[in-house]
């Protein structure tokens, strides 16, 4: 390594956090382990790579390569392409809708040859730059309905754009940016109005599943607040505020059943209803779930060992490689394996806000806090599924699925602030 | 620059943390609380496919098969996997319509949730059993496009010959009620009915054995386990010899062709059983196969009543047959000598009873009653034998007697190697104090003397004496199985049960006189003269059994050689008429085959006749 890049900048010149690379290499390592166990064959005995295994190994090459090139880069250039990085990856997501192939009804990717790259994995890294970027220029606070507007908008374009591309769990991973302007002063009640909005939906859809009637749901938060109001009469900002808080909840409550029963597809109900618990299929989407639960249930506390799932390897568990490479860590290395890698994913999440918090710059710290929220969701939304308790959302589990566009995205993101916290000032 | 968020980064700290919580414990419920998700995987993953083992091979005494196996092949399904298989293909092929074909499916499904309880990973279920060699070809060739559906080889049986069915037994699907006692067994697995194949069945049916398969989802099968615990080769049921000679079997069947009946012959040296025949009796090749359940349920309507096993399960009078046993005890209790003569007037008179005899000359001795089967000879030593002084009371000397009959395996079943043997009945004090109310005297009782009356015997039994009188005093209990594997024998109860001697409380002594009797009955002056064949020299003794629903029964019991006896026979003809007009020949001809298999009958117009006679009912 020469010295000569770290004296490109100006600023205090450290090393690449060492934490959160040595809990980089190891999740990457558990991926390998887990992808090269769950594609090799039943009765295998000593090493042989699979095809998807290999293919795995040349894109952690590739990302190699790609730490590489951000340790190396100059910050300022990061700093400065972030505008153009997120212009370049609007366009190719607006692209792969015309030029894309079909994969699964969704159209987002590229191809060539055998290998396809997702652009919107890569949206998720340039829009977080241009949040940084945004919200780090001089002068711009987080206040104001316009700033606070062009933040979400800077978000909230890439999702509709893959939305578009009918990649859901892509798009809503665009929803872990509200998380990281809460940081930069977003004030609470939206996350706390986000999460009754969630509760109010949740019991909307079991009442109208269950054919009971939501008058029973509007009765009850009238009642509530009517008396919130009559014993706060004498404060009216307070019972202005409840009153609000009770009409908009009615009011979407009703939205949301009447989306329910007319705008969602059978099979987006299905999603819902069974992770809800208010369905049992076991050839459909709960099929894939009731494996999956037994995939993970069956690891008891040490695992069935590697290479030994055979709800994995067998194939009983969908995308088992891919979105649900989580039940190969649950079956083979049990309750010790997932405790383990839960350790190791939770540790680099804390790690990250530790490292954002010491930024001195609100690029480095809205970059940190970026890439912590965006691993945190994708962990709390892939995890969750395997395990029954969201619906069934395909995004990858970053650094352990298989695949080169979420491997080389995700440690993009994370070198990229790596770099970044290297020369913070 | 001032930061007024910062305390929000424990915010974001505490969503971490509370996230992993909930996700420790739901990952804790789902492994920690019991294996039911293990078993489950396990369930998925594996596939044990059954290997049935051969089932034992059934030789005849001389080493001839009669009953071997035959490759079947039965088709199974995995119920649930077959939601998309278009059914017309193998509603074609097994011709079945569409409607049969959701039944099977329906029913395979409740027969796999059994396999399941039944401790195994197969989801499996028999679809149709017994493909026709056709069936199979068509399918195996086209198995591909029949997702959940694969074709697993067993055996049936094949006879080599058509008799002997109500020894050897037969096959049929396990019943739910056997599947219960014993979880060997699956859904469609085949086990003895009757027969030896039902009381050998644990040795018979050999020890399955198991592969097991690892498969995927789609149920195609990923190479086997490589863990020996999973895998084990079946193994065959051992070879078993029997005791049956299965020429003197065939010519036994031929012989009671057109008639209703039983022949069964003892070795009486050992009590192997040399012939086991009834008529009407069935074929024992249609009870294989598709049609097997068709045949079965035709057989159990039929009115001749071709499934009942006369020879262990008919109960008769003996009639005169039974003056052998009778003279021996009479000895035993001294109340008889060889030169013991009584007369004849046309019968026994007693006050109001006669018991008629037929004409015949001046007063006889123990070998002339017997030559001739004088009534009155055997009312008087019955009466001899009970109304004995020494006992100064009727009931005391019949129950002398009956002690001395349940010696000779009488009045309770003999213990052979079948299942649902009749003991036949001897009358207990008891049971004649009820019948004649409390107060009886001999000459209430007098027709047991003749084998009359409330005594009956099963021809198994009526063989058995035969055997005891041609062993002077012992039998062994008669049974279907000579040896397994060769040499050996089953086990230690086994041979408890069919290697020990049982006496008679007749001494030895006795047993000459009425074995000379025996000796004159196909000889001039006798009961069977005519039936006789050549220089073997038979022992007999005829016998007429009266029949409230018709004809006399024709009964004989037979043995020969008199000097180290090879084999002792009883056949009874039912509406025979007299002993001597058709069970005394068909014995006869029947010792003559055993004793010179290949010679030219003595008396080829008796065979002749034996062979076609009919007896209309
Ligand atoms: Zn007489």
């Amino acid at each position: 390594m020469s010295n000569n890049s770290y004296k490109f900048n100006s600023g205090s010149e450290g090393k690449i956090d060492f934490i959160a690379f040595v809990l980089y290499l190891i999740l990457i390592t558990i991926g390998l382990v887990n992808i090269y166990s769950v594609t090799s064959d039943v009765n295998q005995t000593g090493f042989h790579l699979s095809a998807i295994a290999t293919k795995q190994l040349f894109w952690i090459g590739g990302a190699a390569l790609i730490i590489l090139t951000v340790i190396f880069a100059n910050v300022t250039l990061i700093d400065y392409f972030s505008y153009y990085a997120y212009i370049i990856a609007i366009l190719l997501n607006v692209a792969v809708l015309f030029l894309g192939r079909d994969v699964n009804g969704a159209k987002s990717w590229f191809g060539f040859g055998g290998f396809g790259i997702q652009p919107s994995e890569f949206a998720k890294v340039a829009t977080a730059m241009a949040i940084a970027k945004f919200l780090g220029t001089y002068g711009i606070k987080f206040k104001g309905w316009k700033n606070i507007g062009i933040s979400i908008g800077i978000f909230l374009l890439p999702m509709m754009i893959i939305l578009v591309q009918n990649d859901t769990g892509s798009a809503l991973v665009f929803m872990s940016f509200f998380l990281v302007l809460y940081r930069e002063g977003m004030p609470g009640y939206f996350l706390v109005s986000a999460v009754w909005l969630g509760i109010l939906s949740i019991i909307s859809i079991i009442l109208e599943q269950k054919h009971v009637s939501l008058g029973y749901l509007y009765g009850t938060i009238l009642g509530i607040s009517s008396f919130i109001i009559y014993f706060s009469r004498k404060n009216k900002q307070i019972s202005i505020l409840v009153a609000l808080v009770a009409i908009v909840s009615v009011g979407y409550s009703a939205g949301i059943g009447h989306a329910y029963q007319t705008i969602l597809k059978p099979y987006q109900k299905d999603r819902i209803e069974i992770v809800l618990g208010l369905k049992e299929d076991h050839r459909g989407m709960g099929y894939n779930l009731e494996q999956s639960k037994i995939a993970i249930g069956a690891g008891r506390l040490i695992g069935r060992g590697f290479q030994n799932g055979t709800q994995t390897k067998m194939g009983f568990v969908p995308e088992q490689h891919t979105d649900f490479i989580f039940c190969t860590i649950g079956e083979e290395w049990g309750f010790v394996g997932v405790l383990f890698f839960f350790g190791i994913y939770v540790g680099l999440l804390i790690r990250l806000v530790q490292l954002a918090e010491r930024q001195t710059d609100t690029f480095g710290r809205v970059l940190g806090y970026s890439v912590a929220c965006i691993l945190f969701f994708h962990w709390f939304v892939n995890v969750g599924m395997t395990i029954g308790i969201i619906p069934v959302i395909g995004i990858p589990l970053p650094f352990i699925s298989f695949g080169g566009s979420s491997l080389w995205a995700f440690t993009l993101l994370l070198f990229l602030f790596l770099r970044v916290d290297q020369v913070r000032k | 620059m001032q930061d007024l968020n910062k305390d929000r980064s424990k915010v974001f700290v505490i969503i971490f943390l509370v996230i992993l919580s909930a996700f420790i414990y739901k990952v804790g419920s789902l492994q920690l609380m019991d294996d039911h998700y293990e078993q489950k995987a396990v369930n998925n993953a594996l596939n044990k496919i059954t290997l049935y083992p051969a089932r034992s091979i059934l030789y005849d005494r001389f080493g001839k098969v009669i009953v071997s196996n035959s490759a079947m092949y039965d088709l199974l399904v995995f119920p649930k996997e077959v939601k998309n298989t278009n059914p017309a293909f193998l509603c074609q092929v097994l011709q079945i319509d569409t409607a049969e074909f959701r039944q099977r499916i329906n029913d395979a499904l409740q027969k796999s949730k059994k396999r399941q309880k039944n401790n195994s990973f197969n989801r499996s279920a028999i679809f149709y059993s017994d493909l026709t060699i056709q069936q199979y070809t068509v399918i195996r060739e086209n198995l591909f496009r029949l997702k959940g559906f694969y074709i697993e080889p067993k055996t049936d049986r094949r006879y080599e010959i058509t008799g002997g069915a109500h020894a050897l037994g037969y096959l049929g699907e396990v019943t739910e009620s056997v599947m219960k006692e014993d979880v060997y067994y699956q859904p469609g697995d085949l086990v003895g009915i009757t027969g030896i194949e039902k009381y050998y069945e644990n040795v018979f049916r050999g020890i399955k054995g198991v592969k097991t398969v690892w498969q995927d989802r789609t149920y195609a099968e990923r190479g086997v386990v490589n863990n020996d615990a999973f895998n084990f080769p079946a193994t065959a049921g051992p070879n078993v010899t029997c005791a049956i000679d299965i020429e003197l079997q065939k010519y036994a069947e031929a012989l009671l062709t057109g008639k209703r009946g039983s022949v069964v012959a003892i070795e009486p040296s050992s009590g192997e059983i040399l012939t086991f025949v009834n008529k009407p009796d069935f074929d024992p090749n249609e009870l294989i196969g598709q049609d097997r359940g068709k045949a079965f349920r035709r057989m159990l309507i039929d009115p001749k009543k071709p499934l009942y096993n006369r020879a262990v399960k008919g109960t008769y009078p003996p009639g005169s047959t039974v003056k052998t046993v009778l003279a021996l005890i009479a000895m035993q209790e001294g109340v008889l000598r060889p030169e013991t003569t009584h007369g004849c007037n046309h019968g026994y008179h007693l006050g109001s009873i006669t018991v008629g005899c037929h004409p015949h000359g001046g007063p006889l001795d123990l070998v002339g009653s017997l030559r001739i089967s004088c009534n009155s000879y055997y009312c008087q030593v019955f009466r001899d034998i009970i109304d004995n002084p020494k006992y100064g009371d009727v009931k005391l000397g019949y129950a002398a007697l009956e002690r001395h009959w349940r010696s000779f395996g009488l009045g309770s079943p003999t213990g052979i190697d079948l299942l649902g043997e009749s003991g036949g009945n001897i009358p207990s004090v008891k049971q004649l104090d009820r019948r004649h109310g409390g107060r009886w005297k001999s000459s209430m009782i007098i027709s047991l003397g003749i084998g009359q009356g409330e005594i009956l015997l099963t021809p198994l039994q009526l063989a058995n004496v035969t055997a005891i009188i041609a062993n002077r005093g012992y039998y062994y209990a008669p049974h279907l199985i000579k040896s397994i594997n060769g040499t050996g024998f089953l086990d230690a109860n086994w041979i408890t049960k069919f290697r020990t001697k049982h006496n008679t409380t007749i001494d030895p002594a006795h047993f000459e006189t009425v074995i000379e009797g025996m000796s004159q009955v196909t000889k001039p002056g006798g009961t069977a003269v005519g039936t006789g064949v050549g220089d073997i020299e038979i022992c007999a003794k005829t016998g007429t059994a009266q029949n409230p629903h018709g004809k006399d029964h024709s009964l004989y019991i037979a043995f020969s050689p008199r000097v180290n006896p090879k084999i002792a026979i009883a056949v009874i003809v039912e509406n025979g008429g007299f002993g001597a007009t058709w069970a005394a020949p068909i014995a006869n001809l029947l010792i003559e085959k055993y004793l010179k298999p290949t010679a030219e009958p003595f008396n080829v117009a008796m065979r002749e006749r034996m062979l076609k006679g009919v007896i209309n009912q």
